[in-house]
């Protein structure tokens, strides 16, 4: 990009580098889809591939409507939760990062300590509260701490990327008449795209992925995520893990996080090259 | 609201300063510079008040628990000991031994993390082959279910139930060595954030300017020069981004661990023995008092990284680059 | 309706107010019981069974609409079951009525004040007929605060093609297997080794059959007298003799059951479960995997093995007692257990359950399509015999807290030293159960 013409030896060169990111990232994860397509005497065989497929764990985590409520769930939380917390978070950032009034470093230490407080001391008062209010196996239930334990992180991103921004854009737009909300949108907003999408994917794997909330603060199947259905699989006994049927299930559950990114991750880059910055 | 009312006084004094010390200039704060205070406060507000509303009184609560002994099945027992709980942890030998392998489990695979995930981030963002594929495949692994990773590695390292156990030496259980499942915990730990870092890191590359670096290379830089020189630089809020948090993330391990060893062979973290008291011995005081000492060093290590870190800090100077 | 006795200048004749007073109380009772038999719901608390629910509905068909059994599904770790219910009952939530209750933690509930205590003709009913063993765990400070519904207790599996016969006791069985290790046969002796309840369930099963106590009866204070320090030696040498697997010390149940059923030890120390899961994948090899009761650990006294199970309690702030009494009664009948045990391979409580043969579906007659329990149960008279000298974990409320000291101290086993190890459990395990201190 920086320099150079784009020779064959180059393309060469990073498309190995490529291959050993590929396995890097991708190796443990086809042990998974490995385990989850193996039959359950041959689970523990060691062999890479398995030796005698079938679809069986596929089949098993779909037999009840569990587990598709609990996708159901899993979807509609975490996108809630990414958009409000992105919302959100972008515009404190944007306050903490060019704006200046008093008590700024108050909050921005305030949303740090709730980053750092071990949230497994936080959930029994958080159960308490909620049964209180009726909230506990609920949607908002889950959504009002998914949006407050992704905030820290929101801000301290969105903060970094609205830093950079060179002040001169916003200057030149308001001189071309703009209002400082227009100025948001049409200069600041498109430059600041990168750090919006990165924390957007972020908050997004965050609520996907939680387990101790999820377990905690539901009951029933009517706001179960599927981190939490995961630990309600049997195998045929108290004793045996149904490691056939989790790996199965995460492999599903991973597919709408692939496609998030995908969609995603080409517009992290797409704001600075927009051509806004030269000049 | 508290966030308002904190304000409104700070505003109050602030302008009361301003006017003291600077009689002679600026008795009274611009319209400009009011008008930019309100919708500073107005545009925080929302997120605050989510956050303190939710994590207020837990927090408070959690803290205030620390100073009582108060065993959850027997509530009519509870009383107040100060400090007492706390001399309890700190004089225990098994906190201090699973505090000195947080430690170094922390230490060491933030480090591996950020080498791995400054690479990967470069490959991601400037590679020449299949860009798009390379992005996504490479956040795949933060976005697998941590149980389900670490189940996988259990999978993988038992001798002959997987791949890599069965690449050792005959009779080797590394799982069931102190040292050579610290590893092996690292090693899960780093396959599954290195996206992360690398996500986040990324980002602050897109943010580097193509033009300082063309003029870079043209005054003779060559690409770690380039590197060190004018990368780095601008990416230190980033850096510092990705570094605090998966150092906070790093400290409270407790997946991989349960599921590699349950803690065997002192490989326990400080956030087992946390779950340990507060939910088998569903003791509320001892297990509150072990979070708030696990936020202590949290907060000492996010002071140095700031420290360290300097004007990086979110809010720390005027307002981007004025 | 009413008698229509003399009207008299009472006004309304005693007659007529009684009928209406009966009238009234007819329409009460039939409102009551409709609104009620509508709404009515008897929540059950319990960890994820498979064929948990047909019970459920068998129950509900009982029940003929005076309430509804509603079957709440925990999570299949049983830590994690006990913290959802403990946490919601120190809550005070009244929404669960029965519950699951895993046998170390009755104690516990009992003392906390958490769950009801079963008298008169509930506690004659829930205990006709129940094996002493399972019954003893279901007994706080002599009152019975759950009924049994399952249980479970540990046997010596082995292959008759490596040992034709099985040992006797302890040294018998270290013997062999060191014979069999120097003959390049499987050899290793594969129990649940890992840092966890698994050890402690081992080595309590060790104290007991050498006649030792852990804690004392009242589950009070610590004693460790020479039975248990002989059983940590006996601890020792197990997994100081070569013949353990090299991942003892992080095998939990089910990886003990791969390891056998792969062909990699001789001599298994499991719960039956793994007779279920061999026949389904192994069928053609099933007839060559035997069982026996646990060795003795000092010949000529017989082994106590430490059972486990689940036993159903009625939370104290249930709204609806009664039927939640009523409803744990059915849900653990010895029809039901017959059926739990068939279907999900949990073994009964209740004696005569054992040596009834009828199959599930009593019109067929049995086979592997309609099985009963000679034929899902083989091994049903060594359990009963192995129930018959069962040992029970230490009744202590504080069991949780002292079972991770022990798990803790205990592991690695290799690396006991059986004074300095006593020594060690004798101070933390006091402790432990005042509550204080802090445990790994």
């Amino acid at each position: 990009m920086v320099m150079g013409t784009v020779t064959t030896g180059r393309k060469l060169r990073w498309g190995l580098v490529d291959i050993l990111v590929l396995v890097f990232a991708l190796v443990p994860v086809l042990w998974v889809v490995s385990l989850s397509f193996k039959t359950k005497d041959t689970i523990t065989d060691g062999s890479f591939i398995p030796q005698s497929w079938t679809w069986q764990n596929y089949a098993d985590i779909f037999e009840t409507s569990e587990f598709i409520r609990a996708l159901v769930n899993s979807i509609g939380i975490a996108l809630i939760s990414t958009v409000i917390a992105v919302v959100l978070g972008t515009m404190a950032a944007y306050a903490i990062a060019r704006l200046d009034f008093p008590g700024k470093q108050l909050l921005v230490g305030l949303s740090l300590l709730i980053a750092m407080f071990p949230q497994v001391s936080l959930v029994t008062p958080l159960f308490n509260i909620e049964r209180n209010l009726n909230l506990f196996d609920t949607w908002p239930g889950l959504i009002l701490p998914y949006i407050t334990f992704a905030l820290p992180l929101s801000i301290y991103t969105l903060s970094a990327f609205f830093r950079e921004i060179p002040w001169e854009l916003e200057k030149a737009a308001k001189m071309d008449g703009a209002t400082p909300a227009q100025a948001f949108r049409r200069v600041i907003a498109p430059l600041a795209a990168p750090g919006v999408f990165t924390t957007a994917i972020l908050v997004f794997i965050f609520c996907w992925n939680d387990f101790l909330f999820a377990i905690s603060l539901t009951s029933t199947t009517a706001s179960r995520t599927v981190p939490a259905a995961l630990s309600f699989f049997t195998g045929s006994s108290q004793f045996e893990d149904p490691t056939g049927q989790v790996c199965a299930a995460a492999v599903v559950i991973t597919i709408p996080i692939i496609l998030f990114v995908l969609f995603f991750q080409r517009r992290i880059v797409a704001g600075l090259t927009s051509g806004a910055v030269k000049g | 609201m508290t966030v308002q009312d904190s304000s409104q006084t700070d505003t109050g004094a602030a302008a009361a300063h301003e006017a003291v010390s600077h009689k002679k200039t600026k008795p009274v704060l611009s319209e400009g510079k009011k008008a930019e205070r309100r919708l500073g406060l107005w545009l925080c507000a929302p997120a605050f008040i989510v956050m303190i509303a939710v994590t207020g009184y837990p927090i408070l609560y959690s803290v205030w628990l620390s100073l009582q002994r108060y065993d959850l099945r027997f509530p009519a027992q509870q009383e107040f000991v100060g400090l007492d709980n706390y001399i309890a942890v700190l004089t225990n030998s098994y906190w201090w031994t699973a505090f000195g392998t947080t430690m170094f489990l922390t230490v060491v695979s933030v480090a591996i993390e950020f080498v791995l995930g400054m690479t990967l981030a470069l490959i991601m963002h400037r590679t020449l082959v299949g860009r798009g594929l390379i992005r996504t495949v490479a956040l795949i692994p933060y976005g697998i279910v941590t149980v389900v990773a670490a189940f996988s590695w259990y999978y993988a390292w038992t001798p002959k139930y997987g791949y890599l156990a069965n690449a050792l030496a005959d009779g080797s259980a590394p799982l069931t060595e102190q040292w050579p499942s610290l590893f092996i915990i690292i090693g899960a730990e780093v396959w599954k954030t290195t996206p992360f870092m690398a996500l986040l890191l990324m980002a602050g590359l897109a943010l580097v300017p193509d033009d300082l670096l063309k003029a870079a290379s043209m005054d003779g830089a060559n690409a770690w020069q380039r590197f060190t020189k004018v990368m780095l630089p601008v990416m230190k809020p980033a850096i510092l981004v990705a570094l605090l948090f998966r150092t906070l993330d790093a400290f409270r391990i407790f997946d991989n661990i349960f599921v590699l060893t349950s803690g065997a062979q002192d490989t326990g973290s400080v956030s087992m023995q946390t779950y340990d008291n507060l939910v088998k011995g569903l003791n509320l005081g001892i297990g509150s008092t072990m979070a708030v000492l696990i936020f202590i060093t949290v907060a000492l290590i996010a002071f140095i990284f700031i420290k360290v870190f300097g004007t990086a800090a979110p809010g720390s100077d005027t307002g981007g680059k004025r | 309706m009413g008698k229509r006795s003399g009207a008299g200048e009472r006004g309304r004749s005693p007659g007529r107010t009684a009928a209406l007073l009966g009238a009234g109380a007819l329409v009460t009772g039939l409102l009551a019981g409709c609104g009620s038999g509508g709404g009515l719901k008897i929540n059950v608390y319990y960890a994820p069974e498979d064929s948990f629910q047909k019970v459920v509905d068998n129950c509900n068909k009982a029940a003929a609409g005076r309430y509804e059994i509603v079957y709440n599904k925990l999570q299949r770790g049983a830590d994690d079951q006990r913290l959802q219910m403990a946490r919601r009952l120190a809550a005070g939530d009244t929404a669960m009525d029965v519950l699951g209750l895993d046998v170390t933690w009755v104690s516990e509930f009992a003392e906390a004040g958490w769950v009801e205590e079963w008298k008169d003709q509930n506690k004659a009913q829930a205990t006709d007929g129940v094996l002493a063993g399972p019954l003893e765990t279901a007994t706080y400070n002599g009152k019975l605060y759950a009924a049994t519904k399952n249980t479970n207790i540990q046997l010596l599996w082995y292959d008759d093609r490596i040992t034709p016969t099985p040992p006797k006791t302890w040294d018998e069985m270290i013997q062999q297997a060191q014979n069999l290790k120097a003959q390049g046969k499987p050899s290793n002796i594969v129990f649940t080794g890992a840092q966890y309840e698994g050890l402690v369930v081992f080595y309590n099963t060790l104290v007991e059959s050498l006649g030792g106590h852990i804690l004392s009866d009242d589950g009070k204070s610590v004693v460790m007298d020479d039975g248990a320090v002989k059983a940590l030696a006996l601890l020792k040498q197990i997994t100081t003799s070569g013949i353990t697997d090299p991942s003892l010390t992080n095998s939990k149940e089910d990886d003990v059951r791969q390891t056998f059923q792969r062909g990699d030890a001789a001599f298994e120390l499991n719960w039956p479960f793994v007779y279920a899961s061999y026949a389904k994948e192994k069928p053609q090899e099933v007839s060559h995997f035997k069982w026996a009761v646990y060795p003795e650990a000092q010949a000529g006294m017989p082994a106590k093995t430490t059972i486990g199970g689940y036993d159903l309690g009625v939370s104290s702030l249930s709204q609806h007692k009664p039927e939640a009494f009523e409803a744990a009664l059915c849900l653990r009948s010895a029809e039901n257990q017959k059926f739990s045990a068939i279907n999900d391979g949990v073994p009964p409580t209740i004696e005569s359950v054992y040596h009834n043969d009828t199959p599930v579906d009593p019109g067929k007659a049995a086979g592997a399509d309609n099985p009963n329990m000679a034929i899902k149960y083989p091994m049903r008279d060594t359990i009963l015999d192995a129930l018959k000298d069962a040992a029970v974990r230490p009744l202590t409320p504080a069991y949780q807290n002292a079972s991770t000291v022990m798990s803790k101290i205990l592991s690695p086993p290799a690396d006991i030293d059986p004074q300095a190890t006593a020594a060690k459990l004798r101070e933390q395990l006091g402790d432990a159960l005042q509550s204080k201190g802090v445990i790994p």
